[in-house]
């Protein structure tokens, strides 16, 4: 008697074939959009058209059109340049991190999650560029030799630093992320029936024949990409904490931040694909490739990542306390009991408590339930950073410029137009290119394979478990 | 033309198979054009005996060009071009440069390593694919056997790809 034990359950259920692989995965492509698909797209317009508004409105007045004061110069600007650039951590994380780890579940979510990588990275970057006031003069963190006898950027200072980390952040998301599309391009170039789509798919797909001789390459840049990519995503965030972690301000004087921030990142990345896989796999109908058990698995990271972040918070504490610096103490005592306490506690509960209940099965794979988790996470994410930025910086070094912080509707609006800004590229991209990576999805399924790993019923006169265990083989 | 390919094509259903018709082909002697698939097979390339790509190497190289630009620049800028006083801190202070030069690794060797992937395989936007079935992007795996060069019996090769499991075999011709 032994027990073969599964490393997973099927990937891709439903008993499909490579053909079925294309035409489902292609369907939205192919057709009209539906109707629950106009009526994303067209909501996403309207807040998109508000972002516009609002983003004009303060290039045109300067940012005297929101809340910031000398004491708190940062406040809702670059809280929503983190929470963005923290949501795109988790792209690049599965398609990177889980390829190296050779984490087979990632290949029918990693197509979704770059593309939210790179629209979550235009989104910051658009915080970026409307905090600076004067975004005409954005290309001045860049090093051109210019009039003033040629007067270097600091290379010393992390706003530097950050400018090259989302830059190259950027680029080479994008360049992973239409590697990995190009097979699929020539997919929807072969079924292709209208000119159009043969035309522009045919375009971008680069003459891809499928060749053995090309794939061999595809594999070796593929791997090598994954591995580039991994230190960087790493960086990317470290590099943002820096932003902080190299001033003075008690607060942001931390050494824990990097790995604190990417574990935050990579927690409010998670929240976010699942907030869009749960709702997609509904819609799209691809309930047999983004199955429960993706949803497990992806609920366990959260709940990891944000245990992670927990054990940050609290060791901010311990380490104020224990470094007797009675600044440092009290910048941490305010935050917790100070006038922003709610903020300190919203994101306690949401980000150390809320993620607890995944240890129960049934939180980790009911989708309305993790629907309703993943708006947590975001909200608690978003709040760490409002934590971070505005109790730091609320209360400074001098008690008569002590002030509160509140923004003025222009911001609220901007940070609600930024989501109209992400969900309408993302909206755009389920409709124009293959959502899921139907290349990787089809190596991974056994169609009327001899291979012994895999565990057919059929293969075996033994039992086979729920979860395609073969007992006594 | 002269040089145009005569390719004879048998196309199968079943990645399994084609790994096993190609391992077959090789040992009977036949030469493989090439193997398409909607897929990348795992231990094909190895049993077609292509060697493994240098790109690797290239993405070492892209990535110490990167590195050691990225180091030069700042170097140059911060030290002998233009040197600023910040708080009077050091001028050329090698451990703040490690960040930029890190990012200018990475983005070095994915844009470079990616545009070498480009050429080897003369892929370009806007390409014209020549492809040997259109479902072979789809669900159909094709081998191609190069008939001058296995200096093949045309009828036993047939034979062959048919008793290995192709659902189709088919001649070719391809311009070189």
């Amino acid at each position: 008697m032994s027990y073969e034990s599964p490393i997973r359950d099927q990937l891709v259920t439903g008993g499909k074939t490579y053909h079925d692989v294309s035409s489902d995965i292609t369907r939205p492509l192919e057709n009209a959009p539906t109707k629950s698909w106009w009526f994303g797209f067209s909501i996403s317009s309207i807040v998109l058209a508000i972002w516009i508004g609002t983003t004009t409105y303060t290039m045109l007045v300067g940012i005297g059109a929101w809340g910031l004061n000398k004491t708190v110069g940062w406040a809702f600007d670059i809280t929503n340049f983190v929470f963005w650039i923290g949501i795109g951590h988790a792209g690049t994380l599965i398609s990177a991190v889980l390829l190296l780890f050779r984490q087979k579940w990632r290949m029918s979510i990693n197509r979704s999650a770059e593309a939210m990588t790179i629209f979550a990275v235009v989104c910051a970057a658009s915080f970026i560029l409307s905090h600076m006031g004067r975004p005409w003069v954005a290309y001045w963190p860049i090093p051109l030799p210019n009039a003033f006898g040629t007067l270097w950027v600091n290379f010393n200072s992390p706003l530097v630093w950050d400018v090259f980390a989302i830059s190259t952040y950027f680029t080479v998301s994008l360049i992973f992320w239409y590697c990995g599309l190009i097979p699929d391009i020539a997919t929807v170039r072969d079924r292709a029936k209208t000119k159009m789509r043969k035309f522009w798919y045919g375009f971008f797909a680069m003459g891809w024949t499928g060749s053995t001789r090309t794939w061999h390459r595809y594999e070796v840049i593929s791997l090598i990409l994954a591995g580039i990519s991994t230190p960087l995503v790493l960086s990317v965030h470290s590099i943002v904490s820096m932003d902080f972690a190299t001033s003075l301000v008690p607060g942001w004087h931390t050494t824990i931040f990097p790995p604190y921030f990417v574990a935050g990142a990579i927690f409010s990345g998670f929240g976010m694909v699942l907030t869009l896989l749960v709702v997609a796999r509904e819609v799209m109908g691809y309930k047999n490739y983004i199955t429960t058990e993706h949803l497990d698995a992806m609920a366990k990271i959260v709940m990891v990542t944000g245990t992670m972040v927990g054990l940050a918070y609290i060791t901010e504490f311990f380490v104020a306390a224990y470094s007797g610096m009675e600044y440092e103490q009290y910048a941490f005592f305010n935050r917790a009991f100070g006038p922003y306490w709610w903020a300190y506690w919203t994101m306690m509960s949401c980000n150390l408590l809320a993620p607890q209940v995944f240890w129960s099965r049934w939180a980790r794979t009911t989708p309305w339930f993790l629907f309703i988790m993943s708006i947590i996470v975001n909200i608690g994410m978003w709040f760490e950073r409002f934590v971070i930025i505005v109790t730091s910086l609320h209360r400074d070094f001098l008690p008569s410029s002590w002030t509160m912080y509140t923004p003025t509707l222009i911001e609220v609006s901007i940070l609600i137009g930024s989501f109209g800004l992400f969900f309408f590229l993302f909206f755009l991209f389920i409709k124009f290119l293959p959502s899921i990576n139907m290349a990787e999805i089809k190596s991974i399924m056994h169609v009327g394979s001899d291979d012994d790993h895999t565990h057919h019923t059929e293969h075996h006169d033994k039992p086979v478990t729920e979860k395609g265990a073969v007992h006594g083989v | 033309m002269e040089s145009d390919k005569l390719l004879i094509l048998g196309i199968y259903d079943n990645p399994d198979k084609t790994y096993t018709a190609t391992k077959k082909l090789i040992a009977g002697g036949y030469e493989i054009f090439d193997v398409y698939s909607p897929f990348a097979i795992h231990g094909l390339d190895r049993v077609m005996g292509i060697k493994r790509t240098r790109l690797s190497i290239a993405a070492f190289v892209f990535a110490m060009t990167g590195l050691s630009l990225a180091l030069i620049f700042m170097i140059y800028t911060s030290y002998f071009d233009w040197q600023i006083n910040v708080g009077g801190k050091p001028s050329l202070h090698i451990p703040t440069y490690i960040p930029i030069t890190f990012e200018l690794g990475i983005l070095f060797t994915a844009i470079g390593m990616v545009t070498c992937f480009f050429i080897v395989n003369r892929m370009f936007w806007g390409k014209n694919a020549d492809i040997m079935d259109i479902r072979v992007t789809d669900d159909l795996f094709v081998v191609a056997v190069d008939v001058k060069k296995s200096k093949a019996d045309i009828g036993m090769l047939n034979q062959m790809l048919i008793d290995n499991g192709a659902i189709e075999v088919r001649e070719r011709i391809k311009e070189v």
